[in-house]
């Protein structure tokens, strides 16, 4: 299962598991944004190769425009896939605490 | 534990479902579900997009031996794709330079013990192991 919404304060809620099934829905929703954003990864669990490739089309198309993505409360398994990756040279990233 | 599974990304929730079940049933810490699960995943992932009209089941096989969880995927009737050659992503490119694609082998690597391929008579089987203790 994953849900993505604004949250109460205009950031970006992202929960559950977000794997190749669920890549289009989050596609779908990423494209409809603009500017500088953040997105809150406290409840979100798990996170594909191919959701990789939707932070990163949408932070190429954000920077492209002159906004971009931070990303917070990223647990410790996504932070090490992020590292593996190489996102955190590319992207605002934040782990629960700051 | 084995189980076949469709070849559709619709079948990953239910691979999540039936692993989760036999790490808690073995008590297998979450630091090692996490990238078991990843690696699992991403493998039946490639599976599904390179050969989304083969309508064979793809089997996984799980167990812990040894102080590991050792898993195994076999995708029948399939072309040879060798998941153990590094794919020489570069992790430090600069955003500009990035396209979405290509990952998830350089993931695989970074996240297993040991990882093997064969393949004969058409049949692919991927092998990896996580330490019980990484």
């Amino acid at each position: 299962m994953f849900q993505i919404d604004f949250g109460d304060n205009g950031e970006i809620i992202c929960c559950g598991r977000l794997d190749a099934a669920q890549c289009e829905k989050a596609q779908a929703f990423m494209d409809e944004i603009a500017d500088l954003q953040t997105l809150d990864f406290a409840e979100l669990e798990y996170i594909s190769s191919a959701g990789l490739g939707v932070l990163l089309k949408t932070q190429k198309r954000l920077v492209g425009s002159g906004g971009g993505l931070k990303i917070i409360n990223v647990n410790n398994h996504i932070h090490d896939v992020f590292h593996y990756s190489g996102f955190h040279t590319i992207f605002d990233i934040e782990k629960p605490g700051g | 534990m084995q189980k076949k599974l469709n070849r559709s990304y619709d079948s990953l929730e239910e691979m999540y479902e039936v692993t989760e079940r036999f790490f808690l049933n073995e008590d297998v810490e979450p630091s090692i579900r996490f990238p078991v699960h990843f690696v699992m995943e991403e493998l039946f992932t490639n599976m599904v997009k390179y050969h989304p009209d083969n309508s064979n089941d793809i089997l996984l096989a799980i167990n812990t031996t040894d102080g590991a969880v050792t898993v195994s995927m076999t995708d029948y009737d399939v072309d040879a794709f060798d998941v153990t050659v590094d794919r020489n992503i570069n992790t430090d490119a600069p955003l500009e330079e990035r396209t979405p694609g290509g990952l998830g082998i350089h993931l695989i690597h970074k996240m297993v013990d040991s990882l093997e391929y064969d393949y004969a008579d058409r049949c692919s089987t991927i092998t990896f192991t996580k330490g019980l203790n990484a």
